[in-house]
């Protein structure tokens, strides 16, 4: 019942968090230099055509009547007229949202496959050589730019190796699980799936993977030391047991969080892999769409990253109570 | 191909005899004579167009190689609506789809389109023959009331839009369909009418837009076209199937896949990896790996962009015309365009570019002489000025790069110094637009892309008084504008044109930069030459 109302609490104070997502993307667009009448007209276009332009995208109205406008539309689940696109704002947003997602949830399972296995490897041979290699390599995660590491990635193993596509996503996860009952050749499509997305994968997931390595590390060594884990020993558990059952339990919980605010990060901090490997995502649609200054497209982007931050954090919160019931919710 | 095969000067030397095909075709354009007809894929000679029967036929009837082909640009289209943009990256895309009553060939003269003949019938009053048995994807015939619906759909706000191509077909007053003809008729004489609708205007069928909503139209495609949109995926991938009954015959390329990647990079992985086939803007740091590789080539040409720094005229120092010559004997034009643009590009004097109409051959790029530049600023009163050179940033070709070259040339002047303010596109087009002549920046870095091949085209919106982007007010050029645009014999306004070049070359509004080279990879699977205006036609290409 405190995890329901608390949850109620969350849900609200998120509904008010988005509402200021919008109020603020919403006055951004006119602090920013540009108009979209210059992404849509010619350099050369008379003081006319401008005119009309503005007219049919509704600019010429006051600020308040376009501000009540939008939000009122909001409401009604209409995100608005992407005027560059010729599109709904809402059709091209959720259009790039599956590949965003399927890009972040990618990039999530190689950090933890990766991540969790290495930190406790790293935290129960402490200061011996794969140690030592562990903490170099969550240095150089961390510390390597997406970018380049992206770049390097498809110059070694795309253009040299031929082993993955250098870009794009030509194949995409519900590709593989209609080929389950389409017919479909199954490990073709899935072989073709991962030469896709295991770059991109690797590129976003390794500063996470990085991370949540040093995290997993150093929470083992802390948890290790913990007179529980002294008296499990004692009563003569075997360590495997001690580790994996109890100490990594533990560990995990602050791994949880840090799961689940990265995820949310991830959904709308992937533009620079998405520019780098073509991935046509929600990045990539901020990005299009700050520089055609489409407001509604990138309005609409906005507020579903944000909503879906917000979301991530209620549910992190709401698993951080399973993971660990001493939480206690007022 | 070596690296000595795409040197600027065999380039140059290709510009030369391009501007020469261009400026007839330009002159043809008048309608005074007969129209060339379209050139084939892979085929340099003008057979007839002729449909095909088979998926294997050419439009001449010769036997060709049916392939796939995939072109990755920098950005995909804003919508499929042909008349509801103004850039080229969508025109490209939706060029695939649809046809104009007049196109370009690859040099940029006047080709048929759906129209097979055209001719000036009064002084403000064109008449477009349509050919014969042109349909759309949909199967349904092409009519004239199609084509006039879609030149009043651009030109007239009442007609569904507010296009921003409007002004892209001069002034019309009224379009009239006929039997199998279409007459547009125009307030005053137009006489670059058929440069405009060879470059604009591409056809539409009227009850398929009033059928259908905007969201559609943006998102199907059904023109004449030689290729119709099988898929698409807005900002990602658009694929188009050919379309077998086009009137030029069937494309040898089956299904064309254009997609787009922003990281140039990533384009050039692509076609090296063989993803690709044509892949836009190598830039030149990627030039070598192209060149060095077994799977592709590059393909340049000369675009038809100008790049240039440009100075108000009402705005000191720059109202000094010996302060601005000064900076033109400033810049080392030739010293930017082999280590900034590693040769990819070719030097100017004038505002036209060597392959249009009105291009003055007499007129050389102002030298690069430092001295001459210093005693031209003394001589201008204007000894110790400091000025500030805005650039945009990544809107052109190594546009930065060549920005911090120009200012720091002309900071080593003895008597001038320079600083380089680098400016988001976007902001600094805010200024460029607003139509007040106050609110541009006194010096700044600016190119300007002309699809129809005519001085007028760059002069009027850039340097006359009332052009939508001047910064110059000056009744010599203004006069050679008006004596031009009233003039129907293409001689004797190429003459005048080329009068105004020269005139304007003296003048010196601009520091003159350099021609901007489109340079293409191109995968060596396939054969295929680009064109000057920055459209690409895989209809053209051939499996080698």
């Amino acid at each position: 019942m405190a995890l329901g109302r608390f949850l109620l609490k969350r849900v609200l104070q998120g509904v008010l968090v988005v509402w200021g997502v919008i109020t603020v993307v919403f006055g951004l667009r006119f602090v920013t230099p540009g108009s979209p009448i210059n992404a849509i007209a010619p350099l050369d276009a008379s003081q006319e055509t401008r005119r009309a332009i503005a007219r049919e995208l509704g600019l010429d109205q006051p600020l308040y009547v376009q501000y009540v406008q939008y939000v009122g539309d909001l409401l009604r689940g209409d995100m608005g007229f992407s005027y560059i696109k010729g599109q709904e704002a809402a059709t091209l947003v959720f259009s790039k949202l599956p590949a965003t997602l399927e890009l972040a949830v990618a990039a999530t399972v190689v950090a933890i496959v990766i991540s969790i296995p290495l930190g406790v490897l790293s935290a129960t041979r402490r200061n011996e050589p794969v140690d030592y290699g562990a903490t170099l390599f969550s240095l150089g995660g961390i510390s390597t730019p997406n970018f380049w590491l992206g770049i390097m990635l498809v110059l070694v193993f795309s253009v040299e190796l031929d082993i993955f596509r250098t870009s794009g996503r030509g194949v995409n996860v519900g590709d593989v699980v209609t080929a389950i009952w389409t017919g479909d050749p199954f490990l073709d499509t899935l072989v073709a799936w991962l030469t896709f997305i295991t770059l991109p994968a690797i590129t976003l997931g390794t500063y996470f993977t990085a991370l949540i390595t040093r995290l997993t590390r150093s929470g083992m060594l802390d948890q290790l030391g913990q007179s529980y884990v002294r008296a499990a020993r004692a009563k003569g558990l075997p360590e495997t047991l001690v580790r994996y059952k109890h100490a990594l339990r533990n560990t995990l919980i602050p791994v949880v969080t840090v799961l689940g605010l990265q995820l949310g990060t991830l959904i709308g901090g992937a533009v620079i892999t998405e520019a780098v490997f073509a991935w046509p995502g929600l990045g990539t649609l901020v990005i299009d769409s700050i520089n055609l200054r489409d407001w509604p497209a990138l309005q609409g982007s906005l507020i579903v990253i944000g909503a879906g931050f917000v979301v991530v954090n209620i549910l992190v919160d709401a698993v951080y109570a399973y993971v660990n019931p001493q939480v206690v919710y007022d | 191909m070596s690296r000595e095969d795409v040197d600027r000067r065999t380039f140059l030397k290709a510009t030369g005899s391009a501007g020469a095909v261009v400026a007839l075709a330009g002159c043809a354009g008048n309608g005074d004579q007969t129209p060339e007809p379209t050139p084939e894929p892979g085929d340099d000679s003008t057979p007839e167009p002729t449909p095909t029967e088979t998926d294997t036929e050419s439009g001449d009837g010769e036997e060709v190689e049916t392939f796939d082909m995939t072109v990755t640009a920098g950005q995909m289209d804003s919508g499929l609506d042909p008349q509801d943009h103004a850039e080229t990256p969508t025109d490209n895309i939706v060029s695939q789809a649809y046809d104009g009553l007049l196109d370009r060939d690859k040099q940029g003269g006047i080709v048929e389109g759906i129209a097979s003949e055209w001719e000036r019938v009064e002084p403000g009053t064109v008449r477009f023959t349509l050919r014969e048995g042109v349909t759309f994807h949909n199967g349904d015939p092409l009519t004239a009331e199609d084509v006039a619906y879609s030149i009043r759909r651009i030109v007239f706000d009442d007609v569904g839009i507010a296009s921003a191509q409007k002004n892209d077909l001069g002034a019309v007053s009224e379009v009239v369909p006929g039997d199998g003809e279409v007459t547009v008729n125009f307030d005053g004489l137009n006489p670059i009418v058929f440069q405009l609708f060879a470059t604009n205007g591409q056809v539409m069928q009227q009850s398929w837009v009033e059928e259908n909503g905007t969201d559609f139209i943006n998102r199907n495609t059904n023109g004449t076209g030689p290729f119709t949109a099988a898929s698409y995926d807005s900002g990602n991938e658009v694929v188009f199937e050919r379309f077998e009954d086009h009137w030029r015959g069937a494309a040898p390329v089956g299904t064309l896949t254009w997609n787009a990647a922003s990281e140039s990079s990533t384009r050039v992985n692509r076609i090296l990896q063989g993803e690709s086939d044509i892949t836009v803007n190598v830039p030149p740091q990627e030039i070598s790996r192209v060149q060095n590789s077994d799977s592709a080539r590059i393909a340049p040409v000369p675009s038809t962009r100008i790049i240039f720094l440009q100075m108000r005229y009402d705005v000191e120092p720059f109202t000094s015309q010996e302060f601005r010559q000064a900076m033109n004997y400033a810049v080392d034009l030739n010293s930017i365009i082999e280590n900034v643009l590693d040769g990819f590009g070719a030097p100017t004097g004038q505002p036209t570019l060597e392959p249009f109409v009105g291009h003055n051959p007499d007129i050389e790029p102002y030298p690069y002489d430092p001295e001459q530049a210093e005693q031209l600023v003394e001589d201008s009163g204007f000894a110790g000025a400091e000025i500030t050179l805005q650039t945009p940033i990544g809107r052109y070709l190594k546009d930065v790069e060549i920005a911090q070259a120009c200012a720091d040339q002309i900071d080593q002047l003895s008597n001038v110094s320079c600083e380089l303010q680098q400016r988001e596109f976007s902001s600094l087009v805010q200024d460029l637009t607003t139509g007040n002549i106050e609110d541009k920046p006194a010096f700044n870095l600016l190119g300007w892309g002309n699809g129809e091949f005519d001085a007028a085209q760059t002069i009027i919106p850039l340097l006359a008084t009332d052009g939508a982007l001047t910064i110059l007010e000056n009744d010599q050029v203004d006069q050679y504008m008006a004596d031009a645009q009233s003039t129907a014999d293409p001689d004797e306004r190429s003459a005048i044109l080329q009068e105004a070049n020269a005139f304007i070359h003296d003048l010196a509004p601009w520091v003159f930069l350099h021609q901007q080279f489109s340079v293409y990879g191109v995968s060596n699977r396939i054969d295929w030459q680009p064109r000057n205006d920055e459209i690409i036609d895989p209809y053209t290409a051939t499996l080698r």
